[in-house]
């Protein structure tokens, strides 16, 4: 297994040198994409040790995703770990999260936070509902977290993903590709850590009902 | 013996919708738009062909809506036109959307030299 961290990172300067120290302890190549930021989050990633690649307009988490992805697979990786840039996950959760690929033969991993005990306010539990009632209307596939950023992708799904959407609704987007394409999915229960940062940063619910909007548009055309 | 008296309008506005509806399954073959796009527009310009060829069709439409007048009906055809219009503009901004964020993602990976430029072209 030859796995590397894709971190999409927008204006992360205060958070992303410790989620790279953190995430290099357990896989040694990250690539951070930032997504237009005007801070200074491309340099401190650069001097924490990650390979660093530049949007020069942001475009969306989704955006970024692919083209970390789009990295891996051009620099010869076969596994991806994606995880948020502000640190709300808990990296040390990366050896579970792998573990789960190989000894459930899965192509796709995603860390479950409601798995176990965590703080997770009820507006984050209701949002993250609708999105996997949205997600179950357009795939036919129940998760039980289909938001969370923190996800392994198999050396099937690596190689066949193609990602269009930009924003959020990048997360349904995943499903609906392990649907067409067939891929296994596990679920894996993982800590998150939720703090005013991290709330303010995430999907606010109105942005959540622009996603559940966008996903159904684009769903419906295609 | 019928004979069929037809108004220009009722020659004019069938006749372009048959185009229309020609035109968008031209462009569902060369993969410029959707299947689900093609069928829009096809039930959108049949609608407004058969509309057009059978007036008094609006009088089913008038009983099962409670539409009394033609103005209220025109009021309602011309939301539903507005309506799609719209619906076909976030479509063309989504699209638009998509290939700015594919020459941003290009030129990022490029910039960071993971992909060159003979690459780039290679693969498209």
């Amino acid at each position: 297994m030859k796995p590397v961290i894709v971190i999409p990172a927008y204006n992360e300067e205060t958070r992303i040198g410790a989620v790279i120290r953190g995430a290099k302890q357990y896989v040694p190549d990250i690539i951070v994409v930032t997504d237009g930021s005007s801070d200074h989050t491309a340099n401190i990633a650069e001097a924490s040790g990650a390979r660093v690649i530049a949007h020069a307009e942001n475009c969306g988490a989704g955006a970024a995703t692919m083209t970390g992805i789009q990295a891996a697979r051009i620099l010869g990786f076969d596994t991806v770990i994606t995880v948020d840039a502000d640190g709300q996950h808990a990296t040390a959760d990366i050896p579970k999260l792998l573990e789960a690929l190989q000894t459930q033969h899965a192509d796709l991993v995603i860390a479950n936070r409601f798995g176990r005990k965590n703080n997770i306010p009820l507006i984050r539990r209701l949002a993250n509902g609708i999105g996997n009632f949205v997600t179950f209307a357009v795939t036919g596939i129940y998760l039980p977290d289909t938001q969370c950023g923190f996800k392994v992708f198999g050396p099937k799904a690596l190689a066949e993903i193609e990602l269009k959407m930009s924003g959020f609704e990048f997360c349904t987007e995943i499903i609906r590709e392990a649907a067409r394409k067939h891929w296994k999915i596990a679920s894996v229960p993982s800590k998150v850590v939720y703090s005013e940062y991290t709330l303010a940063k995430g999907q606010s619910f109105a942005s959540g009902l622009q996603t559940a909007c966008k996903i159904l548009l684009r769903t419906f055309l295609r | 013996m019928i004979t069929f008296e037809f108004t220009p309008y009722q020659v004019v506005v069938p006749l372009f919708g048959f185009l229309m509806i020609v035109y968008a399954w031209n462009l569902v073959l060369r993969q410029k738009k959707t299947i689900w796009e093609g069928i829009l527009w096809t039930i959108f310009w049949s609608a407004i062909g058969y509309i057009s060829l059978f007036p008094s069709s609006l009088q089913a439409l008038s009983t099962l809506t409670g539409i009394k007048k033609n103005e209220n009906a025109a009021t309602i055809t011309a939301i539903g036109v507005i309506f799609f219009i719209l619906f076909y503009l976030i479509m063309k901004i989504e699209e638009l959307e998509q290939r700015l964020v594919k020459v941003v993602r290009g030129k990022a990976l490029r910039d960071a030299g993971v992909v060159s430029g003979d690459q780039e072209s290679e693969k498209k």
